[in-house]
């Protein structure tokens, strides 16, 4: 092959590679099944956020087992992230344009989701995006990509607006992980505690992923004389928080975001009295095993039955609701079009697991505004809080 | 330095025969010239994963240089992949400088971070405490990514437009894929040039006994430092790379995490081998993705694959090829 021949097979490549013009918008579906991409964090360290995906895989069994949607079966590709950007970018290419999904419902890690939305909009495959929470995912309005759990937006407002409903709380500390996570909770929280409620953080500090130990954090915390903390850190540098706060004698309350539960930070810690002061975003309506956590708890462990439940487990359940809701209304004809547009229809949808409704319009695509809290009473039960002291 | 005939740096090798040579070249542009038809021959997703590739192929064989040619314990790679990405990116991105010469703005960011990392060797700093430093200097220039929020923009990251060259948008992935193949073969031909040349002998008599080299009146330290610098440039251009192929920079991917990532290519590939770095680079980016589907898997395959090679090719999978063609073990291999 000579030299010529070659330059004018590369520039025929290049004409050729022209993004294949939004794939048909039946791609994905035959007479029988719908090809749903889930793309989660299954391997690496945050690969205990992939409940959420295992739990999206169960409800999707069961949508199945109950006769599928119009004589569809749900046909599940899973595909692994490992929280990392690149690895991200690779499991959307793959399941648009290997494995040809009709739609994606997923992907915890809200770094990882920001660098896959790039692809998945260009492809113009619907995205329900069922637990990263970084609102920038969602807005401005992409027409085919929707939040279906509260942004993290809505969750750092909604602490500040939690954190001053105590009567008492004047001086508040923030920990937070350097990552984009954390810190799209905190940019809204110290935004509301400025413009709503006219105060700054006396302190505002960053623990790493990976730390060990949080005595330097404790103890400024502690000098400042703060009564109420913001920890929004993942689960392992929750628990390493925790337990350094009790070491130290920190007793005030300490908030985190939705990267950890209560059950499971307990069961981390080991010690009740280490998480007492504790109290957690949670965006369901129960706690574990009670309510429809329960049923779909059962859900999960029909399909999976060495799965350990935890508040992850449920984090896509309630946006798989509205999602098969939005299939259900589209008809037996189903396009990507006609999906799209009945989930902009979704109104005031009480999903029973999801803390808040959920509603879609054109104009709006994050679902889900409200969260909980959750904590432990005197009793040490866990109950939801609406606001402090005002059980859900 | 010195440059008389009698230095033992001039001191010429036993040439290959005529025929091998041009064995040599031709096979040296075989790889490039057969990768042409990887955009004919794959979808998008593997022609992204082509390009990452591409991008982690420069990443090892940049890395080898200090680790394997020059035999130091260094581990900054990250911050010149980083500082190679965050240049390009930001100088694409905040002053819509062309494509052509953000990237290799990209590979000088990385050579600057190259000439800091040289710092602490020259001090005479080595092995553990070398490495221990270097890590630091990795996390340090992560830390100015995440905090230096008004010209990084922190944490949310950096978006990327699209490349340009010539006026071609490169907004597909097999358009990117042959700038890239054209960017990795010339880094990658510059560097075995290098390495072919005096100054790689010198990095070799470096790594072999940095002591006698200096007594013989090789001024180790200048090529301590070139090896960083050019280790640099290299990991730099990489990084410039990985920003394109993203379309964003994100302090993640330079951690710790990513580190281990690149060591494993040049472990995996063969410590000191141009063409085990390619090797590495290309295996330790496909692996994972053969398992992709396969939830768990792929960490679990990546671990196997580095154990196996590690145990049973401690020289890696270099010296697979050197047994095969002695054309490699001449050419890109050292015993």
């Amino acid at each position: 092959m000579t030299v010529k021949s070659l330059l004018i097979a590369a520039a025929a490549s290049l004409a050729l590679a022209v993004p294949s013009a939004l794939a048909d918008d039946t791609t994905g579906l035959t007479k029988d099944t719908i090809k749903v991409g889930v793309p989660g964090p299954f391997t690496g360290d945050a690969s205990s956020y992939s409940k959420a995906e295992i739990g999206l895989d169960a409800f999707y069994r069961h949508i199945n087992d109950e006769g599928g949607i119009h004589g569809r079966k749900i046909e599940v590709i899973k595909a692994d992230t490992a929280c990392n950007e690149a690895r991200g970018i690779a499991a959307a290419k793959k399941l648009i344009h290997q494995d040809e999904v009709f739609m994606i419902h997923g992907n915890s890690c809200s770094g990882v989701a920001l660098a896959m939305k790039p692809t998945i909009e260009e492809a113009g495959v619907p995205w329900m995006i069922a637990h990263a929470v970084a609102d920038k995912l969602s807005t401005p309005v992409v027409k085919t990509i929707f939040h279906g759990v509260p942004t993290s937006r809505d969750a750092g407002t909604f602490m500040a607006k939690y954190a001053m409903s105590r009567p008492d709380t004047k001086r508040i500390a923030i920990v937070a992980h350097s990552n984009e996570w954390a810190q799209s909770y905190r940019r809204p929280l110290v935004e509301s505690l400025d413009e709503d409620h006219g105060i700054e953080p006396v302190l505002d500090m960053t623990m790493e992923r990976g730390s060990t130990d949080a005595t330097p954090q404790i103890l400024k915390i502690r000098q400042a004389d703060v009564d109420f903390v913001m920890a929004i850190l993942y689960e392992a540098e929750t628990a390493i928080f925790l337990r350094d706060a009790q070491k130290y004698g920190l007793d005030v309350t300490i908030l985190g975001g939705y990267g950890t539960d209560l059950e499971n930070t307990l069961k981390r810690v080991g010690d009740k009295d280490a998480v007492k002061n504790y109290q957690v975003l949670h965006m369901f309506q129960n706690v574990l095993g009670e309510g429809d956590l329960k049923t779909w708890g059962d859900v999960i462990h029909k399909y999976y039955p060495d799965e350990k439940l935890t508040a992850f487990s449920f984090a896509g359940i309630g946006s798989a609701i509205a999602m098969a809701k939005a299939l259900e209304a589209a008809g037996p004809d189903l396009t990507r079009e006609k999906l799209v547009a009945e989930l902009d229809k979704i109104r005031d949808l009480d999903t029973g697991v999801l803390a808040s409704d959920v509603t879609f319009t054109p104009e709006d695509h994050a679902g889900a505004k409200d969260s909980g809290v959750a904590a432990f009473d005197e009793n040490g039960d866990i109950v939801i809080y609406r606001s402090w002291g005002q059980p859900f | 330095m010195t440059d008389t005939d009698t230095s033992p740096l001039n001191a010429t090798r036993k040439p290959a025969s005529p025929e091998r040579g041009d064995a040599h070249r031709w096979l040296f542009y075989l790889v490039p010239v057969a990768a042409l038809a990887v955009p004919f021959l794959f979808n998008d997703y593997l022609q992204y994963v082509a390009n990452l590739m591409l991008v982690y192929v420069l990443v090892a064989v940049g890395f080898n240089i200090v680790l394997g040619n020059l035999g130091q314990l260094a581990f900054a790679n990250t911050a010149f992949f980083g500082m190679g990405a965050y240049a390009t990116g930001l100088l694409m991105a905040k002053l819509a400088v062309p494509f052509w010469i953000a990237i290799w703005a990209g590979g000088l960011a990385g050579a600057l971070a190259g000439f800091l990392a040289s710092a602490a060797a020259l001090r005479g700093i080595r092995m553990y405490y070398l490495a221990i430093m270097t890590l630091a200097f990795g996390e340090l220039m992560r830390w100015t990514y995440i905090h230096a929020e008004a010209v990084t923009e922190g944490s949310s990251g950096l978006g990327v437009p699209t490349a340009t060259v010539f006026g071609i948008p490169l907004d597909t992935e097999a358009a990117r894929f042959y700038v890239f193949l054209a960017i990795v073969t010339l880094v990658v031909k510059a560097t075995a040039n290098l390495l072919r040349s005096r100054v790689g002998r010198a990095f070799q008599a470096i790594k072999d006994n940095e002591l006698a080299t200096a007594a013989l009146g090789i001024p180790t330290s200048r090529y301590v430092i070139l090896a960083f610098v050019w280790s640099g440039a290299v990991v730099g251009i990489a990084g410039g790379m990985f920003a394109i192929a993203l379309g964003r920079v994100v302090p993640e991917s330079f951690n710790l995490l990513e580190l281990i990532m690149h060591f494993a290519m040049v472990m995996v590939g063969g410590v000191g081998s141009l063409a085990g770095s390619v090797l590495g680079g290309v295996v330790i980016t496909a692996a994972p993705e053969l398992f992709r589907s396969y939830p768990g898997m792929q960490e679990l395959f990546l671990a196997v694959l580095i154990a196996f090679v590690l145990l049973f090719m401690p020289r890696g999978l270099a010296s697979l090829l050197a047994r095969v063609s002695p054309l490699f073990r001449e050419r890109f291999y050292r015993e």
